[in-house]
C-alpha cells in the first residue's frame, strides 16, 4: 500500500479543489465536492499503481506482455475521457483497426472520477483476470472500496450513466485487443513446439530451466501493432558479423561485455540491478517506465486530460517498441554473450544478471527504453529532471536524471554492465525505440 | 548424467540387471503399484478454507500410541484438525479411526511431530493461521496444550512452516517457524512478509526464551534445520515464496550454539535463487556424503547439488548448482490429461517406494486456486529414480496421480509390511491415502533411533546403510522441510537384491557407533552404543 498511501497523502490536498462543472461539447461533466474523493487523474493513477503490482505478480507478464496490457489499458483511459475534455481529440481511426468507440450522451451529465474509475476497473479484469488469488482479491477489494469513495456525494443518475460508460468503453477497447494476435499466451509464454535455428552464431538456452529450453514469444513481432506500420518497421541494422577471431568486431563486442563484468564498478553493479526488471520479480521493463510516469505524474498532479494522453501515448509506444524489437530478434536469433563468452573466452565466466530466455539482438530494455525517451521527452520536454524511487522496495537506491534521455541511455547500458546484451543491440534498440516511438508522437491527441 | 564407478555399478546391481558398457540401455525401474484406500481405510478429511488457505495443508505421520504404527494428523483449515489412530495390520489394508486427541483446533494449516520434552512420548508443533500451539503429548493419542507450560510464543500470523533442532549441549529444543504475508492487507499484500522467528531454550530452563526474529523475513512456505556440510551443526535452509517478496531470495542460516543466527552470503558463496518456494526434500542422491536438496515451485522445480564438492578435507561453499534438468525432476506440466499448463508443486519426499535402493522423488501437486495460467488439473509425481540416476514418471502407473488440488503430504509404511504408502492432503478436496501393494519390490530395513536425554528421536543424526559394495545410503534425521507438515517415526531404506548390509549411526553429539550387520525385511530399534535390536509387530 506504500504508493496507495503516497497517492492518497497527496489526494487529500487536492481534494480541496476538486469541485466544480465543466461543460464539454455536447456532454456535461461533474466533480464531487466531497472531503477525501478522488480526482479522476488520482483515481487513474491509483489503478495503474495496482495494476503495475499486478505486472509482477502475474505469471504470464513478460515484458511484451505487459506492453500491450499497457497500450490497451492507455488507450482505454484516453478515449474514457476524450468526451468529457475540451482538448483531447480521439484516436480512433489513428490506430490500427481502431474504429470507433463508445460515444457519451449528448447534453447528459457525467462524473470524471467515476468514468474513469469504472473503465479501469473493468479492465483491469480483462487484463489481470489471470492473476492468483491475491492479485483477484486485491482487485476485488480495490472495486469495492475504491467505487465507495468516488460515487461519494455524485448523483445516483450520474454514477449510473458515468458507469456504464466506462465500462462500455472498457469493453469495447477489449474487444479491439482481441484479434491482435497478443492476447492469448499461454505456458507463460514459452511455446510447446518452436524449431530453433542451427548455427555457432544462433540462440541456444542459456538455463537449466526446462520451461526455458524454447524462447520467450517467439511470434510476438507478428502482432497488430498500435501505431507504426507493422513490426518490421523501424528494423534494425542486424547485429555485427558473428565470428570468434579476435579481431571481429563480434569478439570486440564479447570481449568488452567479459572486461566489463570482471571489472565492474559498484556504480555500475548498481546501475545494472536498477534495471534488472525482472519478469516476476518487477514490474518489468515496461512496469518502470510506467512508474517512472506515475511519479513524475503525482509530483506534477498532472491533471485528467495531460495523465490520460501521456499513459496512452507511452502504452502505445512500448507496446509498438516490444513487437518491433521481438520481429527483430527472430530475425537475427542471435546468441547470448553467456554462451558465446563460454565458448570462446572464459568457460567459468558468469554474467551478474540472470540471461533473459530469447535471442540477444536487439536489446528489449533498450528498445523499450528508446521509445519511453522519444515519448516522455516529446511530453514533458528537454532537460526534465526527476527522481526515480521505482526499485526502492526491494532494496535499491533511488536514482536521479536529468532527463529521460538520460535515463533511457543509461537503461540501455545497464545490460551490459548486467552482462546480458552486447553493445550493438543496445545502441540499435534505443534507435529502433526512438524511430517507433516517432510514430506515437506523430498521433494527434490534441485539439 | 552419468554415475561414476563403484557407484554406477553399485546400482546397476540394486536394479537387479546388468549393464557392461556406458552406452547400455538404463534398465527401466521396477514400477510400484499403489491403490487407493482412501475410503476403506476411514480418512475423510477436508483441509477447508479460502485465500488464507490457499498454502498449508499439512500432514504429520508418527506413532502417538507406541504401537509403532505411523498414525496421521491430517490440518482442516477452517475446519478442526483430525487425528487419526492408525489400526491397520501388518501387510494388510490400510484402516484408520478418527478420534478426540486433544488436536481438533481450527485454524490448523501445517503439523509437525517433535518431542519437546523429551519424555518419550511424541508431542506435536501445530502451525496455524493465527497463534501456533505447542501440544503436549500424554498418551495414547492424547494431547494438551502446553504453549505456557514450555514458553512457546505462539504470535498471531498466518504461520506457514516450523523447524526444529537440539543445539550442542541444549536440553531443550530449538525451533524456527516461518511466516507468510500480513493476512490483514487487502488491496496490497505484497512485500508484506512478516517476520519467522527461532525460539531456542531460555537459559538454565527447559522452557523456550522469547522468540528472536529472523530478519529478513521473506515468506518461506518451507524450512529445514539441515546439516548441508556435515560439519555438525545443522543450518536453517529458508524457501521462500517470490511472489509476496521484495528484495528477497532463498535464505540459509547459519545457527551456531551461543551466537545470534546470521545469514549465508554471497561472499561465503551463497548464491541468488529466487523461487517461488513451496517444499523441501533432502538426500544424497550421488552418495557423496552430502545431501542434494529439491525445491519445489511453480513450473519448474529445483535439484541442487554442492557446487563443487571438496576433497582435501576443506569445509563446503555453500554454493548449489542446479541439476533438476539433467536429472529429470524438473516436474513442470502435467504428464496426464490434457491439461497441460504449469504445474504448481508443493509437499515433497524422496522415498524409495519400489524398494531398489534408489530413492524416489514424489511430489504432491495442486493449483494455488483458480489460477488460470497453471494447472487446474494436475497429477501428483512420483518420479521413479533409475540406475544412471536420472528420475521417470510413474505416477500414473503406480495409479497415484491424483488431480485433487494437492497440498501437504506423508510417505510412511502405514501397515508395516515394508513398503512405503503415501498420504496427500488437498484443499477443499478429500485427503487420500493409497496402499503400496508391489508385488516385486525389492528388499528394505527400517530403523527407528533412540537415545537417552532430552534429544530422544536423535534428531539430527545420520543413518547410514552399507551395501555389499561399499556404496552408503544415508539419511538425516530431520524434523521440518516438505510442505507444512512431517513424519517422525521409521527410517526406511530401499535395498533392491542385497542380502547383508551393515548399518552405522552418526549420533547428534558426532559420535559415530560401528557398523553392525542389519538382516533384511526387518525393523530395527537402536540406541547409542548398543547392538540394533530386531523389532517385530505383534
Amino acid at each position: 500500500m506504500r504508493a496507495f498511501h503516497h497517492a492518497m497523502a497527496a489526494l487529500a490536498l487536492l481534494a480541496l479543489l476538486a469541485f466544480g462543472v465543466v461543460a464539454a461539447p455536447g456532454t456535461a461533466s461533474a466533480q464531487g465536492n466531497v472531503e477525501g474523493r478522488p480526482e479522476a487523474q488520482e483515481i487513474l493513477r491509483d489503478w495503474y499503481y495496482l495494476m503495475n503490482e499486478l505486472v509482477r505478480h502475474t505469471p504470464t507478464y513478460s515484458p511484451p506482455v505487459a506492453s500491450r496490457s499497457f497500450g490497451y489499458l492507455g488507450v482505454t483511459a484516453f478515449e474514457a475521457a476524450v468526451g468529457g475534455s475540451d482538448t483531447l481529440v480521439s484516436l480512433v481511426g489513428q490506430l490500427h483497426d481502431l474504429d470507433s468507440v463508445p460515444q457519451r450522451e449528448a447534453g447528459a451529465v457525467y462524473d470524471e472520477t467515476v468514468v474513469i474509475s469504472a473503465a479501469m476497473s473493468d479492465a483491469i479484469v480483462f487484463y489481470f483476470g489471470n492473476t492468483g488469488p491475491t492479485g483477484q482479491r486485491a482487485i476485488q477489494r480495490a472495486q469495492e472500496k475504491w467505487r465507495a469513495r468516488v460515487v461519494d456525494g455524485v448523483p445516483d443518475d450520474v454514477v449510473a450513466r458515468s458507469e456504464a460508460f466506462g465500462k462500455a468503453m472498457a469493453a469495447s477497447i477489449r474487444d479491439w485487443s482481441l484479434d491482435d494476435g497478443g492476447a492469448v499466451v499461454t505456458n507463460m509464454g514459452f511455446p510447446e513446439t518452436w524449431d530453433l535455428p542451427k548455427g555457432d552464431d544462433k540462440w541456444v538456452p542459456t538455463n537449466p530451466i526446462r520451461q526455458q529450453q524454447l524462447p520467450l514469444l517467439p511470434e510476438w513481432g507478428n502482432n497488430r501493432t498500435f501505431a507504426i506500420p507493422s513490426g518490421a518497421t523501424c528494423a534494425t541494422p542486424g547485429n555485427p558479423a558473428f565470428g570468434t577471431a579476435t579481431d571481429t568486431q563480434f569478439y570486440k563486442e564479447a570481449l568488452e561485455v567479459y572486461e566489463t563484468g570482471k571489472a565492474l564498478t559498484p556504480e555500475q553493479a548498481a546501475i545494472a540491478r536498477f534495471w534488472s526488471d525482472d519478469p516476476m520479480l518487477s514490474m518489468t521493463p515496461p512496469g518502470h517506465w510506467v512508474s517512472i510516469a506515475l511519479q513524475v505524474a503525482e509530483r506534477s498532479n498532472l491533471p485528467l486530460d495531460e495523465n490520460v494522453d501521456l499513459l496512452a501515448r507511452m502504452g502505445i509506444a512500448m507496446s509498438d517498441a516490444f513487437v518491433g524489437c521481438w520481429h527483430e530478434k527472430y530475425a537475427y536469433n542471435l546468441i547470448r554473450p553467456i554462451t558465446y563468452i563460454k565458448k570462446n573466452i572464459d568457460p567459468k565466466w558468469e554474467p551478474l544478471l540472470n540471461t533473459p530466455p530469447f535471442p540477444e539482438y536487439p536489446s528489449g530494455h533498450s528498445t523499450v527504453s528508446g521509445s519511453m525517451d522519444a515519448v516522455l521527452t516529446a511530453f514533458f520536454g528537454d532537460n526534465y529532471e526527476f527522481e526515480d524511487h521505482t526499485g526502492s522496495p526491494d532494496g535499491r537506491n533511488p536514482r536521479t536524471f536529468k532527463s529521460f534521455h538520460e535515463a533511457a541511455e543509461e537503461a540501455g547500458i545497464s545490460r551490459l554492465y548486467g552482462g546480458i546484451h552486447f553493445h550493438a543491440a543496445i545502441v540499435d534498440g534505443l534507435e529502433q525505440g526512438r524511430c517507433i516511438g516517432g510514430y506515437t508522437n506523430a498521433l494527434k491527441t490534441r485539439k | 548424467m552419468r554415475l561414476a564407478s563403484p557407484t554406477f555399478a553399485f546400482l546397476v546391481a540394486l536394479a537387479g540387471t546388468a549393464a557392461s558398457q556406458d552406452t547400455a540401455p538404463v534398465p527401466p525401474p521396477v514400477v510400484p503399484s499403489f491403490v487407493e484406500e482412501t475410503g476403506s481405510a476411514g480418512i475423510d478429511s477436508v483441509f477447508q478454507g479460502g485465500w488464507e488457505y490457499m498454502v498449508g495443508g499439512g500432514g504429520a505421520a508418527f506413532d502417538c500410541n507406541g504401537d509403532r504404527f505411523p498414525d496421521l494428523l491430517l490440518a482442516g483449515g477452517e475446519k478442526p484438525a483430525t487425528l487419526y489412530r492408525n489400526t491397520s495390520t501388518k501387510g494388510g489394508a490400510l484402516a484408520f479411526a478418527a478420534e478426540k486427541s486433544g488436536l481438533e483446533l481450527e485454524g490448523v494449516s501445517g503439523a509437525y511431530p517433535l518431542d519437546v520434552d523429551g519424555d518419550g512420548i511424541m508431542d506435536v508443533a501445530l502451525l496455524r493461521v493465527g497463534e501456533n500451539v505447542l501440544m503436549r503429548g500424554t498418551g495414547d493419542c492424547r494431547f494438551e496444550r502446553a504453549n505456557e507450560a514450555w514458553g512457546f510464543a505462539g504470535g498471531d500470523l498466518w504461520w506457514t512452516s516450523l523447524a526444529a533442532t537440539w543445539e550442542k549441549g541444549a536440553d531443550w529444543p530449538t525451533i524456527a517457524v516461518g511466516s507468510y504475508i500480513d493476512r490483514h492487507e487487502e488491496i496490497s499484500p505484497w512485500g508484506s512478509c512478516t517476520d519467522n522467528w527461532l525460539l531456542r531454550p531460555a537459559a538454565g530452563e527447559r522452557r523456550f526464551a522469547a522468540p528472536a526474529v529472523l530478519k529478513p523475513s521473506f515468506c518461506p512456505l518451507s524450512i529445514l534445520f539441515t546439516d548441508w556440510n556435515r560439519s555438525g551443526t545443522p543450518s536453517l535452509r529458508v524457501s521462500n515464496d517470490r511472489e509476496y517478496y521484495e528484495g528477497g531470495q532463498e535464505q540459509m542460516w547459519k545457527v551456531e550454539p551461543g551466537k545470534d543466527p546470521a545469514l549465508y552470503t554471497a561472499d561465503e558463496g551463497w548464491r541468488f535463487v529466487r523461487i517461488w518456494g513451496m517444499g523441501i526434500a533432502a538426500y544424497d542422491l550421488d552418495f557423496d556424503g552430502y545431501q542434494e536438496y529439491f525445491l519445489t515451485s511453480m513450473a519448474d522445480n529445483r535439484l541442487q547439488k554442492l557446487a563443487n564438492v571438496p576433497t582435501d578435507g576443506t569445509a563446503p561453499k555453500p554454493s548449489y548448482a542446479e541439476t533438476a534438468l539433467a536429472r529429470g525432476v524438473t516436474a513442470h506440466r502435467p504428464y496426464v490429461g490434457d491439461d497441460l499448463r504449469p504445474s504448481t508443486a508443493w509437499h515433497t519426499e524422496f522415498q524409495d517406494v519400489n524398494n531398489d535402493g534408489l530413492v524416489d522423488l514424489f511430489i504432491v501437486k495442486g493449483n494455488v486456486w483458480e489460477m488460470p495460467d497453471f494447472a487446474m488439473k494436475d497429477p501428483n509425481n512420483l518420479l521413479l529414480q533409475q540406475a544412471d540416476g536420472k528420475f521417470v514418471e510413474a505416477g500414473d502407473e503406480a495409479g497415484v496421480a491424483s488431480v485433487e488440488q494437492g497440498r501437504g503430504g506423508a510417505l510412511a509404511d502405514f501397515n508395516l509390511d515394508g513398503l512405503i504408502d503415501i498420504a496427500v492432503v488437498n484443499r477443499n478436496a478429500p485427503a487420500q491415502i493409497w496402499r503400496n501393494t508391489s508385488a516385486d519390490a525389492g528388499g528394505w530395513v527400517q530403523v527407528k533411533l533412540q537415545q537417552p536425554g532430552p534429544n530422544r528421536d536423535a534428531i539430527g543424526a545420520w543413518l547410514e546403510v552399507r551395501c555389499t559394495d561399499g556404496t552408503i545410503l544415508r539419511r538425516e534425521l530431520t524434523v521440518g522441510g516438505g510442505h507444512a507438515g512431517g513424519q517422525l517415526g521409521w527410517s526406511h531404506f530401499g535395498l533392491g537384491k542385497e542380502t547383508d548390509v551393515a548399518l552405522r549411526v552418526v549420533w547428534p553429539d558426532g559420535t559415530a557407533d560401528d557398523w553392525q550387520p542389519l538382516a533384511v525385511n526387518a525393523f530395527y530399534v537402536v540406541e547409542p552404543g548398543k547392538p540394533a535390536t530386531a523389532w517385530t509387530v505383534n
